[in-house]
C-alpha cells in the first residue's frame, strides 16, 4: 500500500472524471454530476480536470473539438424540430377556420 | 461444541442436518455446500461463538441485547435475552451501543464494537426481520452480520488490496468461477492471513460484480448495434421530403411516441432519485429528430438510449447499493484484474482510447449519421449516476481511458491555491 489518503482520494476523482469523459460531458456538468452522486467539492473536481487536461493535451483538444461538433450539431437538429413545431402549429390553427 | 439454534423458519427445516455436521464433521465441507444454497446469514448462524467473539468475557448474548434494545438499557447490563429481532439500531441508540459495549469490554472489544456499529447501518435495511420467534435467534442475525460487516472476519480487519485481491481473482479463474470454493482458493492463493470467510464473503462479491458487468456489457453491446440500425435506416431515407408528409401527422405522434421514452423514464423517477426534468425534455426532442425523415407511422421502438439507461440503472442500482465502501481504503489500486468486460467506450481519439464499446461512429462518419447517433449519446442522469457508484463501490476497475495522471504534488498544490487544504478520506 503505498499510496496516501490523499493520493487515492486524487485518483478516485480522476476515475470519476475519466467516467464522465467516457459519458461525453464537459467540464462543468463533470463537476455537477460528481458533486451530486459522490459528494465531491466542485472545486476539486475542477482542479484534477484541469490537471488531467494538462498531462493529456491532446486528448483534451481532441475531445472538446467533438463536443463543439456535437454541440452545433445538437443546436441545427433542435433548431429543425422547432421549424416543424411551428409549422404544423400553423397549419392546425388554419384548420380551425 | 456448538449450541446451534434450529434455524430461522423458512431455510430451517433443511438446514439442520448440514448444520447438525458443523459439529462433527470438516467445517470447511459443511461451509462450501452451503454457501451455493444459503445467504451468508445462514452461514455464520452455525458459527460457534466461542470463534465469533473468542476474547471477550461477557456473553454475546448481553452485547446484542444492548444492540437491540437501544438507548434505555445502554447504561446497564441486561443479561436477558429481550431483543425481539428487530435490530433497527439507529445512529444515535449506535452510539450509547457503541458506549455500552466499550464500557464492558475495554480494549478488545474495539474490533466487534466497530463492527457491530458498522453493521448497524448494514443490518437495519437488509436483515430486518422482526417475526424472529424468540430473542436468541435475534442475535445471531446480528453477530452473523456483524461478523460480515466487517468483512467476515473476527478479530483481524482483512484488508483486499490490489495484489491480494489478483491473487484471489487467478485463484477463482484458475478453479473456473463456478467451481471455486473458498478453501480451494485459499490453498491456492497460499495465504494464511485469511480465513475462508474472509474468502466467502469476498467470493460472493466478486461473482455478482462479474454479473453485472456482463448485463452491462451485454446491454452495451446492444445499445452500439441498435445505433448502427438507426443510422443506416435514418441516413438512407433522409432524402425523402421529410417536412410535408409527416407534418400533418406530427403532432398526434410526439404524444403518442415518446411517451413510450418518456415512461421508461418515469420508473427511475419513482425510484427517489431526483431527476431533472431537462434530460427527460431532451431526450424527447432527441427522439422527434431521428424521426422526422421517417414516416411517422412507422412503429419503431423506442431509440435505444432509455432502454440501456433503464437497465442499467436497474442493475446497477442493486449492485451499487448492495456494496458498501468498505475494502477500498486504500482506494487507488494500480492492478486490473483480468476482466475482459471490464471495458468502457473511448471518445474519438484515435491512439488513446481502449477498445471502443458503445458509443457514437468516429468522427469520419457522414455528418448525417452522426448527427442521429450523438444525439442518443449524452447520457441520462441515471446512467450517469450509476457509473459513478460503480467507481465509488469498486474502485479496483481499471481508469476507463487509462489517462495519464497528474503529478500529486501538482494537484495539491493547485488545491492549495483554490484554497482547499485538506481533503476527505477516500471513502467519506
Amino acid at each position: 500500500m503505498g499510496e496516501s489518503s490523499s493520493a487515492s482520494y486524487i485518483r478516485m476523482v480522476q476515475h470519476l472524471i475519466e467516467q464522465c469523459l467516457v459519458f461525453h460531458m464537459n467540464k462543468d456538468e463533470c463537476m455537477e454530476a460528481l458533486a451530486k452522486h459522490a459528494n465531491i467539492q466542485p472545486v476539486i473536481t475542477s482542479t484534477v480536470w484541469k490537471e488531467l487536461e494538462k498531462e493529456n493535451k491532446e486528448f483534451f483538444q481532441a475531445y472538446m473539438k467533438d463536443q463543439e461538433e456535437k454541440a452545433s450539431e445538437m443546436e441545427a437538429v433542435e433548431r429543425r424540430i422547432q421549424k416543424m413545431l411551428a409549422e404544423t402549429a400553423a397549419k392546425d390553427s388554419d384548420k380551425e377556420d | 461444541m456448538l449450541a446451534v439454534e434450529p434455524l430461522r423458519g423458512s431455510s430451517g427445516e433443511d438446514r439442520d442436518g448440514a448444520m447438525g455436521s458443523f459439529s462433527v464433521a470438516d467445517d470447511d465441507f459443511a461451509n462450501e455446500a452451503l454457501l451455493e444454497d444459503i445467504s451468508f446469514a445462514d452461514l455464520f448462524m452455525g458459527i460457534d461463538y466461542e470463534d465469533v467473539v473468542p476474547d471477550l468475557e461477557l456473553d454475546p448474548a448481553e452485547i446484542f441485547a444492548e444492540f437491540s434494545v437501544g438507548e434505555e438499557h445502554s447504561g446497564s447490563t441486561t443479561a436477558g435475552e429481550t431483543a425481539e429481532g428487530t435490530l433497527g439500531v439507529d445512529g444515535a441508540s449506535q452510539d450509547a451501543v457503541v458506549a455500552a459495549v466499550k464500557e464492558h469490554n475495554g480494549g478488545r472489544g474495539d474490533e466487534v464494537m466497530s463492527a457491530m456499529t458498522r453493521e448497524a447501518s448494514m443490518v437495519t435495511p437488509s436483515r430486518a426481520r422482526p417475526s424472529l420467534p424468540d430473542g436468541n435467534k435475534g442475535r445471531t442475525p446480528s453477530a452473523a452480520a456483524a461478523a460480515k460487516g466487517s468483512q467476515g472476519k473476527r478479530k483481524a480487519k482483512v484488508d483486499w488490496t490490489p495484489e491480494l485481491h489478483r491473487r484471489f481473482v487467478q485463484a477463482v479463474e484458475q478453479l473456473g468461477i463456478d467451481k471455486a470454493v473458498p478453501s480451494r482458493i485459499l490453498e491456492l492463493m497460499g495465504t494464511d492471513c485469511l480465513t475462508r470467510h474472509n474468502i466467502a464473503s469476498h467470493l460472493q462479491k466478486y461473482r455478482s460484480h462479474r454479473k453485472h458487468l456482463l448485463a452491462r456489457e451485454a446491454e452495451a453491446a446492444s445499445w452500439s448495434q441498435r445505433r448502427q440500425v438507426y443510422a443506416a435506416g435514418a441516413g438512407a431515407k433522409r432524402d425523402i421530403n421529410p417536412w410535408l408528409a409527416p407534418a400533418i401527422g406530427f403532432l398526434p405522434p410526439p404524444p403518442a411516441a415518446p411517451p413510450s421514452a418518456v415512461q421508461l423514464f418515469r420508473p427511475l423517477h419513482v425510484w427517489g432519485h431526483p431527476t431533472a426534468e431537462a434530460p427527460l425534455v431532451h431526450m424527447w426532442l432527441r427522439h422527434l429528430a431521428p424521426r422526422s425523415p421517417t414516416l411517422p407511422w412507422a412503429p419503431q421502438p423506442p431509440p435505444s438510449p432509455p432502454d440501456p439507461a433503464y437497465w442499467h440503472h436497474h442493475y446497477q442500482r442493486g449492485s451499487r447499493e448492495g456494496w458498501f465502501p468498505r475494502a477500498m481504503t486504500q482506494g487507488a489500486p494500480c492492478f486490473a484484474p483480468p476482466l475482459p468486460t471490464a471495458r468502457f467506450p473511448a471518445p474519438p481519439v484515435p491512439g488513446i482510447a481502449p477498445h471502443p464499446m458503445y458509443r457514437p461512429p468516429p468522427p469520419l462518419e457522414t455528418k448525417r449519421s452522426n448527427s442521429q447517433l450523438h444525439l442518443d449519446a449524452h447520457p441520462s442522469m441515471e446512467s450517469v449516476d450509476a457509473a459513478i457508484g460503480d467507481v465509488l463501490a469498486q474502485p479496483w476497475l481499471p481508469l476507463p481511458l487509462g489517462l495519464k495522471s497528474p503529478s500529486m504534488d501538482s494537484v495539491l498544490v493547485e488545491l492549495q491555491m483554490q484554497g482547499v487544504q485538506k481533503l476527505p478520506p477516500a471513502r467519506g
